[in-house]
């Protein structure tokens, strides 16, 4: 029986951090949203360039993801800036307050001045501040856990070094009764199959396929081949040769446990156990679908090396060879590179992982968290109207 | 009226009005390195966006096109291109496309194993360059150095019945004493393309402004072979009020339609097709090469381009706007006397004085997405 110490919300959900956070609506806001975040140390501006004057499919997903990022269990306080008659900020608010989330909206418009609008977000922020440090902790067992899995910059190594690894560790969770969700839909084709075949029943097996398919015939539909995207130029030096190669690589993120729901970018998961999400290949898009779905900690395997993290979750960086591990450390929080050059075994590194999630869940920061990488982006569908 | 301002001369012909080091970053991934190199070093700008990775065909095109016409902005003295070193859109294809006129430099995070090593590596050039930049002095300058953006927001019936005339005139003047303006085409001017097209001398451009005028087709995630139009469905209410906004592009000949952050051939006045999306259209504007933009808005826009300095000129009408963010309001309806008064006020912010927008330090750039990641 593993346990942890983390932040119990009033919706019941746990968290590993306990981030005071502003984050915009619109882009225009984005300016506003940093320079507020800097008129009280600690706070984190959650910035992006999302929600104006985009389709349906686009609003429908920004809300969502705003949504699932303001009520995630590692934040204490949300503040919310917004402009206008029209802004969601409002009906977001409204949302999370009703699961008894701590968050606030700050509309701009006419009747207030910028300066008046600053003023009292600096003093809803301080007193959100102030709030959060009278929280305390409490044990809570690892079945309470969402840990996401991520891939980023992928060589030959990963499909043989950190990803099973993680793969191992994404078995022990499950096993421990805890979630992990699997990412990426275009990093599955070519492999799709494998993960199908793993299904709970039919229609999770159907609906897999179904999500990969609709990525391949919309990059057929405009004229593309997803094969020119994937793999990338670093891919590339790296070993990888094709889609399927670096595909092969990736899902054995998602270990050998029964794949239990397919999810929707952004949406949180209804089942436990191993779990797919509906997302680009594209990290940061990717990481934050994976976080507003309710990921507390995200792993994140590199062979490249690359320093993204989240705003919300502690994202743990695990390097794919020994090189890398020597070149860049302070990118790098477990070594997958032993299995190469110190005799280690994929099960031994897995039970690394598991042992380092403990130490960050109890608030261990990890090397995106030091280097504060905060980077925040929305999967983008349609054009702007 | 002889106008001229002062700025900073570049070796291509073109002239800043600011004289910024830009540092690029070619992916969201390099992102928090370029803030950290600019924070650190002051005369530098930030030029940052969420895009570089895991895109296709058109999509992957406008990044390159805009980070490459964002480092050729006059504004920027020098440009130093941050990448991480995996991404799709390698910093070595940018650099083949930058015109060698200023210092470009790039550097990698992968090629220099790590942030910190990356961050420090680019303080030193950032900072020498800054230094050079400092040095520059503003020489006098013609307007034909000029380009300005116009950009019309959040108007009605009552706004665009005062701002219209006048800021037509800014158009004909600047365009009559050989400045190149580039004005917003978006879905509110779009109803009056036949209107607009009757301006156009160019046979093809002429055609452009034509199948505008039926809708500005946008690539959909839904049903993405099916072009969204809106073509000859437009209420009497929208072209009546895209007839008024076509008042600001003034009387002169119309040269181009611009898109995909096309650079102007020549100086005169175009039409840039753009989004409602203020931050993406600031940025598309910088990209094709503005100096400056002025701001058209009842309210005031609370963000400028990171690059440009944007004016925010208002009506007089415009009860509950954003004090703070107002340059100019129009005051009284003789049209000459404002609008030679409005380009007064834009040729001192092209001599360095500071608009609303950038004393309040806000500014951003951001790329528009044509379809989906992968």
């Amino acid at each position: 029986m593993r346990t942890f110490e983390g932040y119990r919300r009033a919706n019941g959900s746990i968290g590993v951090r306990n981030h005071i956070i502003v984050i915009n609506t619109v882009g225009e806001l984005a300016g506003l949203t940093n320079k507020l975040a800097g008129l009280v140390p600690g706070v984190i501006p959650v910035v992006h360039q999302a929600g104006q004057s985009q389709y349906s499919e686009d609003s429908e997903q920004t809300i969502k993801t705003l949504e699932g990022t303001a009520g995630h269990a590692n934040v204490s306080a949300a503040l919310f800036l917004g402009m206008g008659s029209k802004d969601p900020a409002e009906g977001i608010v409204e949302t999370l307050k009703k699961n008894g989330h701590h968050v606030h909206s700050i509309i701009f418009d006419k009747d207030k001045s910028i300066t008046e609008c600053l003023k009292d977000g600096k003093s809803w922020l301080e007193n959100a501040m102030k709030r959060s440090k009278e929280e305390k902790t409490e044990k809570a067992d690892i079945s309470e856990l969402i840990i996401g899995l991520e891939c980023g910059g992928s060589d030959a190594w990963s499909g043989i070094t950190a990803n099973p690894s993680i793969g191992a560790l994404s078995d022990l969770i499950v096993e421990d009764g805890g979630t992990s969700i699997l990412a990426e839909t275009t990093e599955a084709v070519g492999a799709e199959h494998i993960l199908a075949n793993r299904a709970v029943n039919q229609e999770v097996s159907n609906r897999f396929l179904e999500i990969v398919k609709r990525y391949e015939q919309r990059a057929k539909a405009v004229g593309e081949d997803i094969k020119a995207a994937n793999p990338s130029p670093g891919n590339k030096t790296g070993g990888l040769t094709t889609l399927e190669e670096k595909s092969l690589g990736c899902i054995k993120k998602g270990g050998n446990s029964t794949l239990m729901e397919v999810i929707d970018y952004a949406h949180k998961p209804r089942e436990k156990g191993f779990i797919f999400m509906d997302t680009p290949g594209y990290d940061v898009e990717s990481v934050v679908g994976l976080v507003a779905g309710g990921a507390q900690i995200v792993l994140f395997s590199t062979g490249k090396g690359s320093p993204t993290g989240s705003p919300i979750a502690p994202v743990i960086k695990i390097g794919t060879n020994p090189k890398l591990y020597e070149n860049m450390p302070e990118h790098i929080d477990v070594n997958a590179g032993k299995i190469i050059d110190q005799n280690y075994t994929i099960e031994q590194i897995g039970e690394e992982i598991y042992t380092k999630i403990l130490q960050v869940a109890n608030g261990e920061s990890t090397a995106s968290e030091k280097y504060k990488n905060h980077e925040f982006s929305i999967w983008r569908l349609a054009e702007t109207q | 009226m002889n106008y001229s301002y002062e700025g900073f001369k570049r070796d291509d012909g073109t002239a800043g009005t600011r004289n910024y080091v830009g540092i690029v970053s070619s992916v969201i991934c390099s992102s928090a390195v370029v803030r950290e190199i600019s924070e650190k070093v002051s005369g530098t700008i930030p030029i940052v966006h969420a895009n570089g990775c895991a895109q296709l065909g058109d999509d992957l095109k406008l990044t390159k096109n805009m980070l490459v016409g964002m480092s050729a902005n006059p504004n920027i003295h020098s440009a130093l291109l941050v990448g991480l070193g995996c991404e799709t859109n390698q910093v070595s294809g940018l650099l083949k496309q930058i015109p060698k006129t200023k210092p470009i430099k790039g550097i990698g995070i992968q090629q220099l194993a790590g942030g910190t090593n990356t961050v420090q590596k680019g303080i030193s050039i950032a900072e020498k360059w800054a230094e050079e930049a400092m040095e520059q002095e503003r020489t006098k300058l013609s307007l034909s150095s000029l380009t300005v953006g116009v950009l019309n927001v959040d108007a009605d019936h009552d706004s665009l019945t005062e701002t219209g005339p006048v800021i037509g005139n800014v158009v004909n003047r600047l365009v009559e004493n050989d400045a190149n303006v580039i004005m917003g085409l978006s879905k509110t001017l779009a109803p009056a393309g036949l209107l607009l097209s009757e301006r156009m001398v160019d046979i093809t451009e002429k055609e452009k402004m034509i199948s505008t005028s039926k809708g500005l087709n946008r690539l959909r995630w839904k049903d993405p072979t099916i072009e969204d139009t809106n073509g000859n469905e437009y209420t009497e209410e929208q072209t009546n009020l895209a007839v008024l906004e076509s008042e600001m592009t003034g009387s002169v000949p119309i040269n181009s339609i611009l898109d995909y952050g096309e650079i102007p051939k020549e100086n005169g006045l175009h039409l840039m097709k753009i989004s409602s999306n203020i931050v993406e259209s600031l940025s598309k504007m910088a990209s094709s090469g503005c100096n400056i933009v002025l701001v058209v808005s009842k309210r005031g826009v609370l963000t400028g381009s990171i690059a440009l300095p944007c004016m925010t000129v208002t009506p007089q009408s415009n009860k509950g706007s954003f004090d703070e963010l107002i340059d100019y309001t129009i005051k009284g309806s003789n049209v000459h006397q404002e609008s030679e008064r409005i380009i007064e006020e834009l040729l001192e912010v092209c001599s360095g004085k500071q608009t609303e927008v950038e004393m309040l330090e806000l500014g951003e750039f951001s790329i528009p997405h044509l379809g989906t990641t992968y």
